[in-house]
């Protein structure tokens, strides 16, 4: 205690000093660092109060109201809520979600594993592969991205070149309602780089002796996998398969960038958040928007909650081991 | 690793969330505050749609106007039409939108409903703004409940815009006052002379329902709602899936695929319904040659057909409406303006411009020869009133039109679909 005082500057009044009252300053002094700290996160602490605690109360406030931007809100309770499921452009915009993330997701992932297998091994010019794998998932989520592959898979591009060289006659997957999901998928999948490197990490720490016990008792490269790899890394695979699933429940920039801002043709990449995106800001119904978004939080929610009860069944800890 | 690649992802995200609130609040106080200066000059913004060959006219002519009023700066803006009013409606809604705009007559009513939109006539009264010399009844339609709250630039009307070559190779040659009887056969003589389908799918365009609804004595909107009922969309939508299907019209899975472009421009159908000034368009976009052709009618005479516009409107909330009406007065009237924009937003709405631009191009003449006709022959009626939410309910009718040509949708749940996001839109 005495050091603490010391430690004080004396620039603290005469007649303080002489008053025993070293908690106070001590409290004083943690107070004054305290507000130092906080004022150096004043930037992040306003950011977040005013663009994300502020707008995500207000947002489940408008959730139970009819609010069109211009009126004063009215509360209709549960309306928005109940309206979704009378509404079968909702019931679309659920369906190409949930077909975007079954699809896209675990090709997304089977990709990263792969290549993260083929990485992990020591060879000339890893760190160069690793680099040029890693790259697409920096730049990917960009809306100059989305120009891109707008015009790789428009009528008589590259891609459409190249099929009917190959003799399949789809034309561009852009302008076809049948094909234009995949053409996300695609996208997506082209950025595996980001999982691929948390793969990779994980790959590095198997243990070395577990191969070479399993060899010793004659296991091909499929029985290691299958057996040591897989059980291994599961807890990583874990953590991607839910990073990338709920990544995935959030696709808009892409789908909104390829389809030319609207999110079709015939709604075909009409996906969850562009079908919000359409409600709030095209038509103004922004109670309905809002009460989307919250409903799609619940949906996330539900479905990291399975993955989680799930991991029992597959998702070995090495203190489980022990 | 993972985590502090989501740690890393969310600090950064809200980094960049709080430059961006900064920066806005920056941008705000830069454009919204200063808008006159010590020497009287005053700076009013104005904005629209279109694309970049429009953007040129209009700068041109603004260079015009801030030459004869230098004390009046003009800021400009444009986007395509979908972007113009998502961003409108956001700048509204935020109280700061542009001093005056491009307006069309699906908006006026939404707009006025909200307060956004300035009574022209105390202007008018003020003697900023003319209202006369306009050509017959086309300042009506900026018209709500007495209030004038646009002033028209340019006028246009429904036509059936054709790729002339292929009409000439099937020898089908459409007369004013055709039935919509001898429409359909000349879309069957079409398809099977020359394997194109005759039309681009003119079951979900509303404004052409609009006219066969006014040819029998209905319209699509009454004043707060929609002026036909179930069993008439039924008819109409169930006629249209049985000539998708017969190949008389486009595949819609052809016309998705053509988008943006149109179908008939991209050489998949014959014809489409659509406003005459688009003619400028397709000639521009297609490789064929495109003309204008009758409306086809119920009767044998009324085509049911009237004069819409684009037209500029202004702010409710601007900081300097007698700026604002001398630039729409100028805008409207000046004959050098109408010699640069020409046909661009339609036949020029003011009898000076209209006399001030001769049509040299034979699409732009054949335009003007359809408008003038069309008015000879008598069948121009008052418009359609747009109640508030058309503009919603015109691209839920071609989408769900649309849905119901591919076969998505059975016709009837497609009608109750139609009427439900109706319902939405002329409450919201």
């Amino acid at each position: 205690m005495g050091t603490a005082v010391t430690l004080v500057k004396d620039s603290a009044p005469a007649a303080r000093r002489a008053h025993p009252a070293a908690p106070a300053t001590l409290r004083r002094r943690g107070r004054r660092e305290n507000l130092a700290g906080y004022l150096f996160m004043s930037p992040w602490i306003a950011g977040f109060l005013l663009l994300t605690a502020g707008p995500m109360v207000a947002s489940l406030y408008f959730a139970f109201t009819d609010y069109n931007l211009f009126n004063t809100p009215k509360w209709v309770g549960l309306d928005n809520f109940t309206r979704m499921f009378d509404d079968p452009r909702w019931q679309k915009s659920v369906e190409v979600t949930a077909k975007y993330v079954v699809i896209g997701t675990p090709i997304k992932l089977l990709l990263a594993l792969g290549v993260a297998l083929l990485l992990a091994q020591s060879r000339r010019g890893q760190a160069f592969y690793r680099a040029a794998f890693y790259a697409p998932s920096l730049i990917g989520a960009s809306v100059s991205v989305g120009f891109v592959w707008r015009s790789l898979f428009s009528d008589g591009a590259i891609v459409d070149r190249t099929q009917s060289f190959l003799g399949f006659h789809v034309g561009g997957w852009v302008g076809n309602p049948d094909w234009i999901l995949y053409s996300l998928v695609a996208l997506t999948a082209w950025q595996f780089g980001a999982p691929m490197v948390i793969f990779l990490a994980g790959l590095k720490q198997v243990p070395r002796e577990l191969y070479e016990a399993a060899e010793m008792d004659g296991a091909g490269p499929f029985r290691k996998f299958w057996n040591i790899t897989l059980p291994m890394i599961s807890p990583v695979l874990f953590f991607n398969v839910l990073l990338e699933t709920i990544h995935s429940f959030q696709i808009f920039g892409s789908a909104y960038v390829v389809s030319n801002t609207q999110c079709g043709p015939a709604d075909a990449t009409l996906v969850y958040t562009c079908y919000l995106y359409q409600q709030g800001f095209k038509n103004a119904q922004m109670g309905f928007a809002a009460a989307m978004a919250w409903m799609l939080l619940l949906a996330v929610a539900l479905v990291t909650a399975v993955l989680f009860w799930s991991q029992k069944k597959w998702v070995h800890y090495e203190e489980d081991a022990r | 690793m993972g985590t502090s690649r989501n740690v890393e992802r969310r600090t950064i995200l809200k980094a960049a969330g709080a430059s961006a609130a900064v920066l806005g609040l920056g941008a705000t106080t830069a454009c919204g505050g200063d808008s006159g200066s010590g020497d009287g000059t005053v700076t009013i913004r104005y904005s629209w749609w279109g694309a970049d060959e429009r953007a040129k006219k209009i700068n041109q002519t603004i260079t015009l106007f801030e030459k004869k009023y230098p004390k009046i700066k003009v800021k400009t803006d444009f986007q395509d039409y979908q972007s113009f009013w998502e961003k409108f409606q956001t700048q509204a809604a935020g109280g700061n939108p542009p001093d005056v705009f491009q307006n069309a007559v699906g908006f006026l009513r939404k707009y006025d409903k909200r307060g956004i939109l300035l009574d022209l006539n105390s202007q008018v009264k003020a003697g900023n703004l003319s209202l006369d010399h306009f050509r017959a009844g086309v300042t009506k339609v900026g018209e709500v409940d007495g209030k004038q709250l646009g002033v028209p630039v340019g006028s246009n009307t429904m036509a059936l815009v054709i790729d002339k070559k292929v009409f000439e190779k099937a020898g089908v040659d459409p007369q004013t006052g055709w039935t919509w009887d001898e429409y359909f056969k000349a879309l069957k003589t079409i398809h099977d002379k020359t394997k194109i389908a005759g039309d681009t799918g003119y079951f979900s365009i509303m404004y052409l329902y609009d006219l066969y609804l006014r040819q029998n004595g209905k319209a699509f909107y009454t004043k707060d709602g929609l002026g036909f009922d179930k069993a008439d969309l039924t008819e109409w939508w169930q006629d249209g899936y049985s000539r998708v299907k017969a190949g008389i019209v486009t595949d819609p899975k052809i016309v998705a695929q053509d988008q943006p472009k149109s179908s008939l421009s991209s050489g998949h159908a014959a014809s489409e319904f659509t406003w005459d000034n688009f003619t400028v368009r397709y000639s521009a976009e297609g490789t064929s040659t495109y003309g204008l052709g009758p409306i086809p009618t119920t009767d044998g005479t009324h085509t049911g057909q009237y004069l819409a516009s684009l037209m500029l409107s202004a702010s409710a909330r601007t900081a300097h409406p007698k700026e604002v009406a001398q630039f729409i007065d100028f805008m409207v009237h000046d004959p050098q303006v109408g010699k640069i924009m020409g046909y661009d937003r339609g036949i020029l709405a003011s009898t000076e411009q209209y006399a001030a631009f001769q049509p040299t191009d034979p699409v732009s003449k054949e335009i003007a020869q359809y408008e003038d006709d069309t008015a000879k022959a008598g069948v121009l009626g008052t418009i359609t009133p747009h109640p508030s939410g058309a503009d919603t309910i015109e691209a839920a009718f071609l989408r769900i039109g649309g849905d119901m040509s591919q076969g998505k949708t059975k016709v009837s749940d497609a009608v109750k679909q139609f009427f439900s996001e109706s319902e939405a839109a002329f409450q919201a």
